[in-house]
Order: C-alpha cells, then structure tokens, then sequence
C-alpha cells in the first residue's frame, strides 16, 4: 500500500434497538491524515468511535482498519493498531496511578517491561504530564483525565488514532499541548479521527472536516473550507470559530481559520494599512 | 441582597496542606451571572462544589470562613454521567427525580418538568433510557433537572463542554434568562469566548485565590491574555502586536478595524 489506507467505513448502518444512529456512512482515512468529526449532539460521532473500536459492530456494511475487517475482531485485537479515548473517559482509567495507566495499554500488547517504560516515558513526555505521573487518575480533574486517557492511547503508538472530545473543559494551554502532541503523532505517520465540538480546536489542529448529520455523512472537506462558510455550518447545527468567523468578517486574504496564520495575516495588512 | 456570600474561605481537601482556595470574598445576588476563569486547577470547580454546600459535607476537608446561602441551591458538574439519579427509567422521571424529591404535588412537578425539557428541547428524549443518551443529549437532561427544582442559585460547571456550537449558544441564551428571571448564577467555563455575551462580572482565580475581578473587558487585557485566559479576538489582536486596548468580540474587532 503506497498511501495507505488508516481506516475505510462502507456503506456502514448501525442500530441501537429501533433508534437508528447510522446509515450508509462510506469514508476513507489515510495514514497521516488529520480528520475531525463533526455534527450535532445525537449525530451518531461516538457510534462512530465505537465501531472503530470494535465495541460494536456493524448491521451493515463493513469497517476496516487497514486492511483487517473489524466484523469478526474484538476491542483487544483491534488494540494493536487502534488508540482511543472514550467520551466519557473515567472509565478508562483504573490504575493506581497515572504513569501505571498510562503503561497498561503496551504492557496487555505483551511488549517487555523495558519498552513499556520507554513508550510510557515517551507519550507522558508528549503531553507534559510528568507532573502527574505519580498521582491517582481520581485526583485529577475530569478533563485531565482525558489527557492522561490520551497519553494511554499515544503510548500504544497506534497507526489510528480515535478520540471523543478530548479538549471538553481543557484551559488554552492544555489545548494547545494536545494540539500540538496530535501533530506530532500524525507526522509519524498514525491517522487521527477526531470527534470535538471545539472547532477552533479543530481548526488549529485538524484538516480535514467530515459532518454527520442524523446519522448521514452529511460533508466531507476541508476544515478552512467548512469552517469560513457560516452558511453551510448553520444547517449542521455548528458555528464559525471567533478566528474564522473574524477571517470573513474582516475579509482577510486567504481566510485564515488557525490563530498563527490570522495573526500574521492581520500584522501584515494593519502594517500595510498604516504605512499607506 | 445576596443569594450566595462567601466571607473570606479557605478550603483544604482531606490530606492536603496546600490550601484549595485562599480568602474567597464573594457575592452573587438574584439576576447577577458571575464568571469562575482560571488555568486548569485554579479552584474554581472547587469554589461551586463550596457554594454548593457539597463542600467539605461531601467530599471531605476543612472549610474555614462562611459560606451563607440563603437559598435553594442546583449544581451541574463537569462530569454529567454521573450525576443520573440511577432511580429513572425515562427520562421525564430522570428530570422529576428532583422535583419529586422536593415533595412537591404533582401538578407542580408535571408543569415544571415539562418547561424543563422545552427549554433543553429534549421533549423528544421524554422516554428514552437516561443511561442510553448520547454526551451532550445527557448534559440537556441534567441541566433540565436542575432546572425544574427551580433553584434560586444556579451553580454550572462547565455547562456546556459536552454541547454541540448551537446547543451551547442555547444554553448560554437560557443563563440570560434564568438571570432575567431573578436566579443568582455562578459558573466556571473554558469557553472564555461565550462571557463577553453572558457574564455580568469575571472572577479570575489563581492558585485557589482571586487574582482580579471585574467586568468582561478583563477578558481582554494583557495579563489575562498572558495567562492564556483572554478571548480568542483578544489574543489574536495580541498576537499580531496591534495597539491596545484589544477588541473583545468579533462584533468589536470589525468596529476597531474600520
Ligand atoms: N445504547 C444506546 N441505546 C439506544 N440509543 C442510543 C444508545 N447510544 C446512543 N444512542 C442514540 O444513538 C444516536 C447517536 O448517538 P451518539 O452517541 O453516536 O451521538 P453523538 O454524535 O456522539 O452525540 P454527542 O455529541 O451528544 O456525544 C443518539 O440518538 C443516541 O440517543
Ligand atoms: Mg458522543
């Protein structure tokens, strides 16, 4: 595989009982890509993540991760190529501590006890949590225990990355460590599928935007594209992030939607501005 | 006139030497929304479970100081799972758990649960399982909850971290008008953006004190941005090294730029 395929859904429907939470969903990832799941509370986003993560399986349609059918495995064997952090993240942390945690995943791989250390060593680095290490998950406020779910997941050095918000109640500075941890983790070549509701996250971080909407793939494009065009958020129940909605109301060039970016773009033009 | 007062509050959780929060003054009265702002960690989660009287009867420590509360008081944690009443099989008695507790009639509980969830417009949820709600159908219900006690003090902490953009715009509109109705509001939220449009006065808490305190337009002055705790606009106008004072809004950005 050249450009290789991280994670295909086709023509995937799904049922919890009679509600419908999924029908027709057909997408691709590549490795490397950084995509952002988007759309309305009841979308059907972490139905999502639960087929990724074999938690349930289809009533229609497959779901591969690379070129392993997830029909006929179970969350365990999808483990060695799948990361994740749940919505509701507390359920995953049972260790005493959080470094013990973090280290669960690649130790249940069976890895020996020294690369556990090192990738432990290496995903608590990644998000600057050493700090924490020593403490138990339960002492942590709920939003650093999805960093720390993060670090669990980073340290399975997994090729696909899923996670379910996992900025909810993050202040700036934690935001843009995990931004910045996820890039990393993209650069090595992992796919990242992302659920938020933050989209200036989503814009710092991400770049490709797929919207469900009642459970239909409602758009699939990128996120500077979606995000500047208010018209056709709207629909989908989301709204511009300050960045990019200031992008169109100022009508930057370029349309920026990353506060970097916005902030050059905007010196340059105050600059150009002044000097005429 | 105040529905909370806390007079110079300290806390300590159990087994702690480090005090959680430090000489805490602070009122909210009926129609006034107070905003907790802080670095992850500064106490402000602590303050509402102080103000909420869940701290220290619930979760342990020492308080010293005063905490008066002359009111009915609803709290929504940060972490709504776990706040279901595990007693309600639909979700309509997941909302009258509360009311139903108060030991109202049921009229008065039918007419409360029910503007509850028009409010949440989670009227369609009415008889679904609670315990099979997606995240942020889940945070509709435990705020309705709250809401249909009909609490004087509404204490939110992170109110809306599991909404979608449009749902949290609702829930910020409804803090408006819970205000305009008389309710004393405090609440903590990362989502620094949204104040400017709803808060009536910003607590900037640091290391379990208060730092500054003020109207929003602290949202947008350089320590605060420093801090990583200003509005997004602020920040950018920041960023770019363009004059201060910073534009607070996107609406207020556009009026410096022209
Ligand atoms: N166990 C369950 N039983 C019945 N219905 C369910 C169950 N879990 C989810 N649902 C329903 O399936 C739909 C999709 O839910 P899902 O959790 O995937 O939404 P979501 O997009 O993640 O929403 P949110 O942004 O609120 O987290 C919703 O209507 C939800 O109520
Ligand atoms: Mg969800």
């Amino acid at each position: 595989m050249a450009l290789s395929r991280a994670l295909a859904f086709d023509g995937v429907a799904f049922s919890y009982g009679n509600v419908a939470a999924l029908s027709d969903v057909s997408f691709e990832v590549a490795a490397g890509e950084r995509v952002a799941l988007l759309g309305r509370n009841g979308a059907g986003k972490s139905t999502i993540v639960r087929l990724v993560t074999g938690l349930v399986h289809p009533d229609a349609g497959s779901v591969w991760i690379g070129d392993w059918d997830t029909a006929d495995l179970a969350p365990e064997d999808l483990a060695r190529r799948v990361g994740s952090v749940f919505q509701h993240a507390d359920q995953q942390l049972f260790a005493r501590t959080l470094r013990e945690d973090v280290g669960f995943g690649p130790r249940a791989l069976g890895f020996p006890a020294r690369e556990v250390r090192r990738r432990t060593d290496e995903a608590l680095d990644a998000l600057d949590l050493h700090a924490h290490a020593e403490q138990h998950p339960y002492d942590l406020s709920p939003a650093l225990r999805k960093v720390g779910a993060l670090a669990g997941a980073l340290a399975l050095e997994p090729s696909l990355l899923v996670l379910d918000e996992p900025t909810a109640g993050l202040d700036r500075a934690w935001r843009a460590r995990v931004a910045d941890a996820l890039r990393e983790h993209a650069e090595r070549g992992a796919a990242l599928l992302v659920v938020t509701h933050d989209l200036a996250f989503a814009a710092e971080t991400l770049e490709r935007g797929i919207v469900l909407d009642r459970g239909r793939l409602a758009c699939d494009e990128p996120l500077e594209r979606l995000l500047t065009s208010a018209e056709r958020l709207k629909p989908l129940g989301l709204v511009p992030p300050p960045i990019a909605a200031l992008s169109v109301a100022l009508d930057l060039p370029g349309r920026p939607v990353r506060e970097r970016d916005a902030a050059h773009t905007l010196a340059r033009v105050a600059g150009g501005r002044s000097a005429s | 006139m105040r529905t909370l007062g806390l007079d110079d509050v300290t806390f300590w959780y159990p087994a702690t030497a480090n005090p959680a929060l430090e000489n805490i003054t602070l009122d909210v009265g009926p129609g006034d929304i107070v905003a907790l702002v802080g670095r992850g960690g500064a106490g402000a989660s602590t303050l509402l479970l102080v103000a909420a009287g869940l701290a220290p009867r619930v979760t342990g420590g020492r308080l010293a100081g005063t905490v008066s509360r002359g009111a009915r008081a609803g709290i929504v944690l940060p972490t709504p799972w776990t706040q279901l009443s595990g007693m309600a099989f639909t979700v309509w008695d997941e909302v009258a758990f509360g009311p139903a507790n108060l030991g109202w009639p049921g009229h008065a509980i039918t007419r409360h649960v029910d503007h509850a969830l028009e409010r949440l417009e989670i009227v369609p949820l009415a008889s679904r399982d609670p315990a099979t709600l997606s995240g942020g159908e889940l945070q509709r219900v435990i705020i309705a909850g709250i809401l249909a006690m009909d609490p004087d003090l509404v204490l939110l902490d992170e109110p809306t971290a599991e909404l979608d953009p449009e749902g949290a715009r609702a829930v910020w509109r409804l803090v408006r008008s819970l205000a305009g109705e008389g309710k004393a509001v405090l609440l903590a939220t990362s989502d620094v953006d949204a104040l400017p449009d709803v808060a009536d006065r910003i607590v900037w808490l640091e290391q379990g004190s208060v730092r500054a305190m003020g109207e929003p337009s602290l949202l947008a002055e350089d320590a605060l941005c420093e801090a990583g705790l200003g509005t997004t606009v602020a920040d950018l106008w920041r960023a770019a090294a363009l004059p201060a004072p910073y534009p607070l809004t996107v609406v207020d950005a556009v009026q410096r730029w022209r």
